[in-house]
């Protein structure tokens, strides 16, 4: 059974009558140990979908969902106390600049035992020496020394290994990390993404990992979600998704990569810009930037359609040449 | 059409800045030696890329190079002169040649003020131009970086992070400078934005023969808009030469641990990554001889105490004195 199912996740800002669909209708499933990421560019409502996830959306964000099961509870049904306590513990997450997660008033070490005491409890001795353990996990020399340290004496990298500490915590069965090495130095980020996969591999947790380096995901997930302004425009494995894109989006991405146009002297580009709140398209969202939108496309919404074990949201998929399919 | 060796817009001999540091009450004054000895050639036309981890000195050179500071010891050479430690006239009319971008156009950009006014500044500061000349330039500027020129009028916030970053190459561009000096203009962008603004610069470079010297802690960018590479660690530059070769047979144990460490779609040109231990010494605290051997796979005893030499090696300079037995 999948450890987390999430069907048509919706998340709305605005009046009731105008709203503004900042995620719209976003589904996943989620296998035990599994590597997800989820790419797109700023604006596409990956932080906000899971957010929502967490329930961290807060008034006046309206979140509704057709299904929400978490290992065999449904998180909608259940009461807001009950739910409070999974998240945190069993779901857990890891933001995007560690410099400004933690808080600079507490020692580490306090931060760290304080996830432990709300979710695990133990005597303070015990907390601590699990505190010690869990730096020790993730890397971070004289654990017991750096617990009495301030976030401000840590650089960027132990600042975020220690955010990994406090997620891992409370043995997670999901983590989720919203952008995790953006922040980071690009040796930094291979030792940070080299603890977050060993950690997984270790404990067999599930992970969504939510990057805007499609490169990063390349070399990590087993399955990758591509969105676009709050759509999930397609999901596919690695590394089908990248040596034979579907959705005309994921093309546009991997070549406006600079790796993808070496020995080209200019990069392909796509036009324009995501689509704001007052400037939605009526058709596809893709159509004004999209190269081959067409008359259907710019009148009327896709549906997400299943093909070759991909999910895609597009009228006209590409074929394995890259070539748009009537 | 004459085949002489073109003359550098700009070249830098052993650039050093050293800055003094309180390291607290009665500890007396600390020194950081935020660049040493960096030396450089930049050429009409040409891109030469600075690659490092935050603390190695990229910005320090940037402030150099843009005589916002003045080097502790070392030359400038723009135009054929000598702009380290020259007067304030002199410096005012250098400066006009040598321009910035940054990194964040959503803070470099005054948020008072139009774009008109924004395009203007230089002009009203270094030129005297009449206000109608300067609205014409600014205009004509716009449409140069992809920008409608009517939105003149409009405020920063009005603009998306990319078309802020055109705003701030057009600011940079509206003296016709011959270097720009560009402190990664493209991290803080999405990949399909990027794109735009890195063929925009590539476009105006071939149109004006502007030098860029481009600071940027992402590979891919800098193997895409390069001629030449340069990598620094902890002030000094460990590995210079020509981008091709750098890219395709690193020699310095550091531009191989960067390398590998880049995140590469394709499995092909994924390399067994190096995973560097620990992070960047304090540069309050440098270590001792070669400043990379605390982090080096390579490094042995002759590293703590010796400080290796630039030189010459395979077509490129690097300094690390085990090249020849770790190249293969």
């Amino acid at each position: 059974m999948a450890l987390l199912e999430m069907e048509n996740l919706t998340v709305e800002f605005g009046s009731e009558k105008n709203p503004f669909r900042a995620v719209d209708q976003v589904s996943l499933t989620i296998d035990k140990g599994e590597v997800v990421g989820i790419v797109g560019e700023s604006g596409s409502g990956k932080s906000v979908s899971s957010l929502a996830l967490m329930g961290l959306v807060s008034y006046p964000g309206r979140v509704n969902a057709s299904r929400l099961n978490f290992d065999g509870n449904d998180l909608l049904a259940m009461p807001q106390s009950q739910r409070r306590k999974i998240t945190g513990s069993d779901i857990a997450m890891i933001f995007q600049e560690p410099m400004t997660s933690l808080n600079p008033c507490f020692t580490v070490g306090y931060q760290i035992s304080e996830a432990l005491k709300v979710h695990v409890g133990g005597s303070r001795q015990e907390r601590r020496d699990r505190a010690a353990d869990l730096l020790q996990q993730v890397g971070i020399p004289d654990p017991l020394k750096r617990l009495s340290a301030f976030p401000h004496q840590l650089s960027g990298g132990m600042s975020q290994r220690v955010m990994i500490a406090m997620a891992i915590a409370c043995n997670p069965k999901l983590l989720i990390a919203d952008e995790p090495t953006t922040a980071l130095d690009v040796t930094i980020q291979a030792q940070i993404m080299d603890v977050l996969l060993r950690l997984q591999q270790d404990r067999g947790m599930a992970l969504i990992l939510i990057t805007h380096d499609l490169a990063v995901v390349s070399e990590a997930a087993h399955r990758v979600q591509v969105m676009y302004a709050g759509q999930v425009v397609e999901t596919g494995k690695v590394p089908d998704i990248f040596t034979a894109p579907r959705h005309p989006y994921t093309q546009a991405l991997l070549e406006a990569l600079p790796e993808r146009s070496r020995g080209k002297r200019r990069l392909t580009t796509i036009p324009g810009v995501v689509p704001g709140v007052y400037d939605r398209p009526k058709g596809c969202l893709l159509a004004p930037r999209c190269r081959y939108a067409d008359a259907t496309c710019r009148t009327v919404r896709p549906q997400v359609s299943d093909l070759a074990g991909a999910k895609i949201r597009c009228f006209h998929p590409l074929d394995d040449a890259g070539r748009p399919t009537p | 059409m004459t085949t002489q060796t073109p003359q550098p817009l700009m070249e830098a001999r052993s650039l050093t800045k050293t800055y003094e540091v309180s390291k607290g009450l009665f500890q007396g004054k600390g020194h950081v030696q935020a660049l040493r000895d960096v030396s450089f050639s930049l050429f009409s036309g040409q891109t030469l890329a600075v690659v490092g981890e935050s603390g190695c000195g990229k910005s320090t050179l940037a402030r150099q190079v843009t005589m916002i500071e003045n080097p502790t010891s070392g030359s400038l050479i723009l135009d054929g002169k000598d702009v380290a430690g020259a007067d304030e006239d002199t410096l005012k009319i250098a400066r006009r040649r040598v321009q910035i971008v940054f990194q964040n156009p959503y803070g470099s950009l005054n948020p008072r003020k139009r774009v008109l006014d924004i395009l203007a500044e230089p002009l009203v500061i270094n030129t005297d131009l009449s206000k109608t000349d300067r609205t014409d330039k600014v205009r004509e500027m716009m449409a140069k970086v992809g920008l409608r020129p009517e939105f003149a009028e409009r405020y920063p916030h009005m603009f998306s992070g990319g078309q802020r970053q055109r705003i701030a190459i057009a600011r940079a561009l509206m003296l016709e400078p011959t270097v720009i000096v560009a402190d990664e203009p493209v991290s803080a962008l999405d990949v399909s934005v990027q794109a735009q603004v890195l063929n925009l610069m590539m476009d105006l470079q071939e149109e004006t023969g502007v030098a860029f010297l481009f600071i940027s802690h992402d590979l891919s960018v800098v193997e895409h808009i390069s001629n030449d590479v340069m990598v620094m660690y902890l002030g000094r530059v460990v590995e210079q030469g020509p981008k091709d070769k750098i890219f395709a047979s690193p020699r310095h144990p550091y531009t191989r641990a960067l390398l590998s460490a880049t995140p590469r779609l394709s499995e092909a040109e994924r390399k067994t990554k190096v995973v560097l231990q620990g992070e960047l010494p304090s540069p309050l605290n440098p270590p001792s001889g070669c400043s990379f051997h605390t982090r080096c796979p390579f490094a042995t005893a002759a590293c703590k105490s010796e400080v290796p030499a630039l030189r010459d090696f395979d077509g490129r300079k690097a300094a690390c004195v085990r090249l020849e037995e770790i190249s293969d």
